[in-house]
């Protein structure tokens, strides 16, 4: 397939998605541009982050791809940074997952429901530990620098 | 000038209250009270927060200790007012101007509220799941098909929240509401992937905020609230299974009976 196809559809679909639901939050202004290029961002790094191997890493080299982002962004801004995280990281909520397990239950086949859920889970899980990764580093970071001129 | 230390309880409490209101994380409201205390000089306050219940407590140089609790009812995120608290909290520790006039400054944001227009958020309802639909896999017909369980879903939501029914429930009749109009769309021929069609439409009830917000509680260090809203977003999810799969099920009954 050609860049087209595996790059840009994609990632076309996540900024319009997020573009939709950054509406539904009720975010007004520029705000809405920023949040629906950080769901592009993150999709784009998942779809980078191939070579990693696994889905599961992918989803976590996107999340802290997109916490930074919104870390930064909301520096910027002077904003919280909630409001841009919240939406950016749409396109990594592991959606299919939930469905494609239910779907399997349904039909009685344990053994690949079970399969999906905890692959599930574990997505879900990159997506948290990416996320807790980057603000646990920018609040040391932060208070490094806080106390730092002090001693001086 | 003797501080009316009950007066800046209230408007503590009250920003707290607001705060919490349009969505913001337990440490963002707890440490916006301390240090709106701290702006006006009173060092003795403890604030406490969870999810649904602020509580602000101190004690004035006589010693006689003050507090004041605050419930908060069930609520969504809205970042326009999240933004507007959080400048004007910081304004407010900035200048610690007099409280009537702090107080008329809160109100001017609630009555400034904006939202989007009811068609607006349709269409952002059935953007975002048209391109979510194509976004897993489906075509250009499932993003059509797509879009318009989307906008079933904001139908359904915004119908239950004015009977107030509860948020497991609200999920629930969403995803069921949603996953029927998919498998019919799908048998008029209209979608081609009902699979696809179902999951974009269900980004529209994913708890993907209620699971952000959880773990940024829990990286804060506040157990409690992060536990709680960790169960949500379980709760949310096993709702949307639940919703589709019922769906599911009245579709194979009626396709075994026709």
């Amino acid at each position: 397939m050609d860049v087209l196809c595996d790059f840009v559809l994609p990632c076309a679909c996540a900024f319009v998605g997020c573009l939709g639901f950054s509406v539904l939050f009720n975010i007004r202004g520029g705000g809405i541009w920023i949040c629906a290029f950080g769901g592009m961002l993150g999709w784009l790094c998942y779809l980078l982050a191939v070579p990693l191997g696994s889905d599961i890493a992918q989803s976590f080299a996107a999340a802290v791809a997109v916490s930074l982002y919104a870390e930064i962004m909301a520096r910027i801004r002077r904003c919280p940074v909630t409001a841009y995280l919240l939406v950016a990281l749409f396109p990594l909520v592991p959606g299919g997952g939930i469905y494609y397990s239910m779907e399997h239950a349904m039909n009685g086949e344990t053994a690949q429901f079970l399969h999906t859920l905890l692959h599930t889970l574990g997505l879900a899980g990159a997506l948290a530990v990416g996320v807790l990764t980057v603000a646990s580093l920018v609040r040391l970071w932060m208070s490094v620098r806080k106390k730092l001129p002090r001693r001086r | 000038m003797e501080l009316d230390y009950d007066a800046l309880l209230s408007l503590s409490a009250e920003l707290g209250f607001r705060l919490m209101e349009s969505g913001a994380e337990i440490y963002r409201v707890e440490e916006s009270i301390r240090r709106l205390l701290q702006a006006y000089g009173v060092d003795t306050g403890e604030v406490f927060a969870i999810p649904n219940l602020v509580i602000v407590s101190l004690t004035d140089p006589t010693g006689h200790p003050v507090t004041r609790v605050r419930r908060i009812p069930p609520h969504g995120t809205d970042i326009y007012l999240l933004e507007k608290y959080n400048a004007l909290c910081r304004d407010l520790c900035r200048e610690a101007p007099p409280f009537a006039d702090a107080q008329s400054r809160l109100a001017d944001i609630r009555a400034g509220w904006q939202t989007y227009a009811c068609p607006a958020r349709y269409l952002a309802y059935f953007a975002a799941t048209a391109a979510f639909a194509v976004f897993f896999g489906g075509t250009a017909r499932d993003a059509l098909c797509g879009g318009l369980c989307g906008v079933s879903i904001g139908l359904c939501l915004d119908f239950m929240t004015r009977w107030d029914a509860n948020q497991f429930f609200k999920t629930v009749a969403g995803g069921m509401v949603s996953a029927l109009l998919a498998l019919f769309l799908t048998f008029l021929g209209l979608g081609e992937h009902a699979d696809r069609i179902i999951i974009g439409a269900l980004m529209a009830l994913v708890p993907g905020i209620a699971f952000t917000n959880a773990m940024r509680d829990i990286m804060a260090g506040d157990l409690v609230s992060g536990i709680t809203k960790l169960g949500e977003a379980l709760l949310i999810g096993a709702a949307i299974a639940i919703g589709t799969s019922l769906a599911m099920g009245l579709a194979r009954l009626l396709g075994g009976a026709l």
